[in-house]
């Protein structure tokens, strides 16, 4: 993964990221067929791989509108078997319950997946590698981070599309919050708020850059997330190579301006493509899926002109 | 869980429905002596503590639990605390796991003096003079109604209480004036009657005491029962969990009877049929036996996990199962009968 290659590159010198949106409306159509040939476009490096699959597995979720949805992790798995990875692991570090037996109950993640064994990773337990954070964006000059994650040849971050009362969105970066394990920070990882959360954010993307991007935004939340919001239909599915630019363009689904949102603003300078001319855009134009988000009144600036 | 006992493990545990657990512990114990949360992986304390926990008093061979108390002491840091993983520089919550989990065993008052005296001059940033006054210039104050003048524990040194750090702490201070019940057969240490603490570190430990209960009390959800220590965040009701809420009921069994406990112990019991997981099953039955009272049918009883599914879930998992399989564990502590009588009064 990442973590090796540095991928700290100003805006200017990195190439253009690509962003695929699909327009998805229920859970039932046929995923694995649509996350196949959308994986296929990018002609990803996985073959005979080992893959990590971050999901953003929060907790009890009984109207299925605060986890990436179970099908969508599934389909995903199996899109990376078809394309040859050697192996796909799933995984995540709920931050606010250590019972991950019974979030993945609620979820019911094995039953879209079948039985997961060794295959699914609780990030909260795993063995750790003290990984020195180079950028120091944060107050934090090292976290202790899941061995599983860092040994992975290639790590895809699959978000919610949801908004959040403190950081504004929680998108592909902030679910790297999940990998930060709770047996070393604690439920919930308080550490990284106290550092700052924005600034955190960018550190930790910096030290374990996902190498691509699978969101859920079929059915997103809005208003009072990650948690306590409302669900939001959006329709869509998003496939990014590069977290700031689906991010961003996640944003703009969502009727946000991400330049607004302070950690998205300073990841374009170096860990990614916020700005439109540098993103290649595949599948639906933004414009004719966008829906605007309601935010909590704090974050009432990050709507975009027109937007309630 | 029929499978062979561990050649750790005295016959006195085969055939026992406990002997499938205990074998995994021991099987898991690493040559260093302590526990990874995996089996094959680094040791730590925390799994280490709750491996201990797990196999005292159930006849587990002493050269394994004597590896696995110096494995715990020699992680301790300078300055008494315990650092969550090796390599930190920094002690954490664990120093409260640390201390309970050594108070159990003779001869290691130095260490569990150290942990207390960390533990009582730990308080978090949250709390602070500073803290508030930036709160009550913030926009944001009324997002997350919390009484600032209770102060607990943080998962980390200089940050905020929450419930379950400040739970361990809590049982912590109270694993040096519990009495630990007379060993069984096979296992030779009956813990410390109790462990005379320094009076300054007696007054320190006072003082904190009820301000920490305060704020567990003050973290209630809204019908009874904890989550991590958000009760209501922009209006809106948080919904309980099993665990933190065990953890602060045993933190709170040797305390006055109050309404608060007693309407969280009938939330437990409502809860406890709908519980999926086997950890927070075990935690769950743990703590109303520690009340006395009646533990509810389960949707899937404990003994119905297999060993594959306690040992995937880690070393802690596998530790509470066999605290609530073992009806001789002296840890947690059973309380008196008027807790019980309270929360039937209440319902």
């Amino acid at each position: 993964m990442n973590l090796r290659n540095r991928q700290l590159i100003p805006s200017f010198s990195r190439p253009p990221s690509r962003v695929l949106i699909r327009k998805v409306a229920r859970y039932e159509e046929d995923l694995l067929g649509i996350l196949y040939e959308s994986l296929r476009e990018f002609a990803l490096p996985v073959q005979d791989k080992t893959v990590f699959l971050k999901a953003n597995l929060v907790g009890h979720d009984p109207r299925g509108f605060i986890n990436t949805h179970p099908a969508v992790i599934a389909a995903a798995r199996e899109a990376f078997r078809k394309l040859g990875a050697a192996r796909v692991l799933i995984g995540d570090g709920p931050a606010l319950d250590r019972d991950t037996q019974a979030i993945l109950e609620s979820v019911r993640l094995t039953e879209f997946t079948g039985k997961l064994g060794a295959d699914f990773c609780d990030l909260n337990i795993d063995d750790v590698e003290r990984v020195l954070l180079e950028t120091r964006a944060s107050l934090l000059k090292e976290l202790y981070l899941p061995k599983t994650v860092l040994g992975a040849d290639y790590f895809v971050s699959m978000p919610k599309l949801k908004t959040h009362h403190w950081a504004g969105v929680t998108l592909s970066m902030k679910n790297l919050f999940g990998i930060v394990p709770g047996s070393c920070y604690g439920w919930p990882k308080n550490i990284l708020h106290w550092a700052g959360i924005d600034r955190s954010i960018l550190d930790i993307n910096a030290a374990a850059r996902p190498d691509f991007v699978i969101a859920d935004g079929i059915l997103g939340m809005e208003g009072n997330g990650p948690i306590q919001g409302n669900p939001k239909q959006a329709g869509v599915l998003l496939f990014g190579d590069d977290p700031v630019a689906t991010d961003s363009t996640a944003c703009r689904v969502m009727g946000l301006r991400p330049e607004k949102i302070d950690y998205l603003n300073r990841a374009g300078t170096m860990l990614g493509h916020l700005e439109v001319p540098k993103i290649q855009q595949l599948g639906e134009p933004i414009a004719s899926v966008s829906t605007p988000f309601a935010v909590v009144s704090e974050f009432r600036a990050l709507r975009e002109t027109g937007t309630k | 869980m029929n499978r062979p006992v561990s050649p750790h493990l005295s016959n006195r545990a085969a055939g026992s429905p406990l002997a499938g657990v205990l074998g995994i512990l021991a099987d898991a114990q690493n040559s260093d002596g302590g526990w990874a949360f995996a089996k094959g992986g680094h040791s730590r304390v925390e799994p280490t503590c709750w491996a201990l926990l797990g196999l005292a008093h159930t006849g587990f061979a002493q050269p394994g639990m004597s590896g696995g108390l110096d494995f715990l002491r020699s992680q301790q840091l300078p300055d008494g605390s315990w650092p969550t993983t090796n390599g930190m520089s920094a002690g954490g919550w664990v120093t409260s796991l640390g201390a309970l989990t050594l108070a159990q065993f003779p001869a290691n008052e130095k260490s569990v003096h150290a942990a207390l005296q960390w533990l009582s001059d730990d308080y978090p940033r949250d709390s602070s003079r500073w803290q508030k006054l930036l709160k009550s210039l913030s926009a944001r104050k009324q997002h997350a109604a919390h009484n600032d003048e209770f102060r607990g524990w943080g998962w980390t040194p200089r940050t905020s209480s929450w419930v379950e750090p400040t739970a361990f702490a809590l049982l912590a201070f109270a694993a040096v004036s519990a009495k630990p019940a007379e060993a069984s057969a096979g296992f030779s240490a009956s813990g410390p009657a109790a462990l005379p603490v320094a009076p300054e570190l007696a007054r320190q430990m006072s003082d904190r005491r009820p301000l920490a209960i305060g704020l567990l009390y003050d973290r209630m959800c809204s019908g009874g029962g904890w989550n991590c220590g958000n009760p209501r965040v922009y209006g809106v009701d948080g919904d309980s969990l099993i665990l933190p809420s065990c953890w602060a009921l045993l933190a709170l069994g040797d305390t006055p009877d109050h309404p608060n406990r007693a309407a969280s112990l009938a939330w437990l019991e409502k809860s406890f049929a709908a519980i999926a997981g086997p950890g927070s099953l075990a935690v769950a039955q743990i703590t109303l036996e520690s009340y006395n009272l009646p533990v509810p049918l389960a949707r899937r009883p404990l003994a119905d996990f297999s060993l594959a599914d306690l040992a995937g879930q880690g070393t802690h998992v596998a530790a509470w199962a066999a605290l609530a399989l073992n009806p001789s564990r002296v840890w947690p502590a059973r309380f008196s009968q008027s807790s019980a009588t309270t929360r039937q009064s209440q319902t």
